[in-house]
């Protein structure tokens, strides 16, 4: 056995059996290693898509995303990709070739510094210099990249150690996150808190399913009745039958969620970073609260705002210790008729297509196990905004880092985590044309998913903005000689229609529906339609700008 | 102010570079830096001083997190200026 054959006898002890990725001259090895492995290789048609899969495989799944690329270009171009699972707290090994150790240091074909490179967008890099180390770094690998707050790890193979010979590898531990140690010690005060509080809200981020601890957090909102709002990555985690939950809060939030937040004495924050899309003004966030802070990394609390109380460890076991009852029925009447006074209204005048309403359409008629994929900018505020989700790994939407191109290679890896279940990828005309080529990906794999194109001929976030705080100088947002989106899919032997007209969205959605394999609907929309609400830079949540200001 | 942190990291090629790193990007400037090999070889003792206005333990929560970092303190002067 040779190193490459280790490597791949190493995924499979992992339990890997779905890996992404790309070859080139460094890590050929590797490839020749696959050609008779049975884990299952995806062939990408750019590093970044390959690693976004990775990570669309693992945020739908929960399980350990893996990605190979070459050295030089092929190791650079999984960057934006390692920093986007890194922002988004992601399970994901990176395995790059690197050129042989003969070599290195010498600015050889292909070569670059990806373990320096790559330090500040993972939580570890490794570099192997012999084929000795080889498993134990894999096996370390794995575990990092699972324990405490998930990330990325990237593990850099020269050439000649893959190519070296290589012992057998004994059995890897079993792969399971390393112990947590949780104290319980500020039960008494937390309880305290919560029994004291008469305006207590939750306040839930992706941490929480992250932590296996979404029975937890339904049980907690039960015998602790008190509203809540989500994070972007936290939607679906408060149970859709929940009527006090508010819905997303922050920039784009709803406005039950973010002028109840402004008005709570008591926030529970639930895995979340009180990040700044979140907050807003951080010096005017929840003035009044007294703030819980439960998270599992050390660095997030008390790092932008004071914690009365904080817990560090198992979510799990954390919320069934801090539940305390709440006597807060007048201030649950008052979010009920917050949420119902500022519901979303569907009622937009004219022909032509009202994005949220398309987007509430496509979620209930979605089955309601669907994995939908997001890109970033406009379309993916709405989508936050206007479907619901039944669990946060059915909704993948790149939030740390915001990076554009995420969600058709993101869709790709979800579909084949779950290929049971239906995938849908939403995207704008801007984003999708940053990873466009992963339509080979799928035409190759005849992979079911279904695109959604939102297209304002813009980049409609960018020029929302130019248009409230640039005085309408609309610098280089301009898409209108897009390409024939249904015409570039038929390329790729992907069916599928245009629609501009409200009257046309049910019949389209029932067509991309029934139809077996993937399918592109592409949807015109108003370049005027903007994103609302919107905390403006520097303001207060409260002071939302709405469409009719 | 100064900060003066006493480090034991694993002796990897790239933790200098990755501690200097956080500390740069957390907003923390180098006011000083001392490496010494433990006797141990795969050890490496490192004092590192670093100047801001910002509270320390944003910088110590997250070098406390690096891989590499198997312990560190804050040296006793920096203590007592923190109870005081």
């Amino acid at each position: 056995m040779n190193g490459a054959e280790l490597v791949l006898k190493v995924l499979q002890q992992q339990g890997v059996d779905t890996i992404f990725g790309y070859p080139g001259g460094a890590i050929m090895p590797i490839y020749d290693a696959i050609y008779a492995s049975p884990v299952k290789h995806y062939l990408c048609r750019h590093e970044q898509g390959g690693a976004f899969s990775a990570i669309g495989y693992a945020r739908s799944s929960g399980k350990v995303g893996v990605c190979l690329a070459t050295s030089g270009p092929g190791a650079t171009n999984l960057i934006t990709s390692l920093a986007d699972a890194m922002l988004d707290s992601v399970p994901l090994v990176a395995i790059t070739g690197q050129v042989s150790q003969a070599v290195m240091g010498t600015d050889a074909f292909q070569e670059i510094d990806v373990l320096g490179l790559s330090l500040s967008v993972t939580k570890h890099s490794f570099m192997v210099r012999s084929a000795d180390e080889l498993a134990a770094t894999l096996n370390e690998a794995f575990a990092i990249a699972r324990s405490g707050r998930p990330g990325p790890v990237l593990v850099d193979i020269p050439k000649d150690v893959q190519l070296a010979a290589a012992a057998e590898p004994s059995d890897a531990a079993s792969p399971q996150s390393r112990a947590l140690n949780t104290s319980l010690a500020q039960s008494g005060p937390a309880r305290q808190l919560i029994a004291n509080a008469s305006k207590p809200m939750a306040y839930i981020g992706g941490g929480v399913h992250m932590a296996g601890a979404m029975p937890q957090l339904q049980d907690f909102l039960t015998q602790c009745p008190m509203p809540s709002v989500t994070t972007l990555k936290g939607m679906g985690s408060v149970a859709k039958d929940n009527p006090y939950y508010l819905g997303m809060l922050g920039m784009h939030g709803t406005q039950a969620a973010n002028l109840a937040v402004q008005q709570c004495d008591l926030l529970v924050c639930l895995g979340a970073r009180f990040d700044d899309r979140v907050t807003g003004n951080l010096q005017k966030f929840a003035p009044n609260a007294k703030v819980i802070h439960v998270d599992i990394d050390p660095a997030e609390i008390n790092k932008v705002r004071f914690a009365e109380v904080s817990f560090l460890g198992d979510m799990r076991q954390i919320l069934p210790a801090i539940a305390s009852s709440t006597d807060c029925s007048d201030w649950l009447a008052h979010c009920s008729s917050l949420k119902l006074q500022h519901g979303w209204r569907y009622d937009h005048p004219g022909e032509r297509i009202y994005a949220p309403l398309l987007l509430k359409q496509l979620s209930e008629r979605m089955p309601d196990n669907s994995v939908v994929c997001c890109d970033v900018g406009q379309h993916q505020m709405w989508v936050a905004q206007h479907m619901r989700f039944s669990h946060p790994r059915n909704h993948l939407s790149s939030g740390g880092l915001g990076t554009m191109g995420f969600g058709l290679p993101a869709a790709i890896g979800a579909k084949l985590a779950r290929p049971q279940d239906t995938v849908i990828a939403v995207s704008g005309d801007g984003s999708f044309m940053m990873n466009v080529q992963e339509l080979g990906t799928i035409k190759r794999f005849r992979l079911p998913v279904k695109i959604v194109i939102i297209d304002n001929q813009r980049l409609g976030m960018v020029k929302q903005w130019q248009q409230l705080f640039f005085n309408e100088r609309y610098s280089e947002t301009d898409l209108s000689d897009n390409p024939d989106f249904v015409a570039l899919a038929a390329a790729f032997a992907i069916p599928g229609h245009c629609i501009t007209r409200k009257d046309e969205v049910e019949s389209a959605l029932e067509a991309m529906f029934t139809w077996p394999g993937p399918y592109l609907l592409h949807v015109r929309i108003d370049e005027k339609d903007n994103v609302w609400p919107l905390v403006p830079p520097g303001a207060a949540n409260e002071d939302m700008i709405m469409e009719s200001n | 102010m100064n900060h003066t942190l006493n480090i034991t990291a694993n002796n990897e090629a790239s933790v200098v570079e990755r501690l200097l790193q956080v500390a740069r990007y957390r907003g923390y400037q180098l006011a000083g830096l001392e490496l010494t090999p433990l006797a141990e070889k795969a050890g490496l003792s490192i004092t590192l001083t670093v100047s801001s206005d910002k509270p320390i333990h944003l910088l110590t929560s997250q070098l406390h997190k690096l891989y590499d970092v198997r312990d560190l303190q804050l040296a006793s002067a920096d203590i007592a200026a923190l109870r005081a």
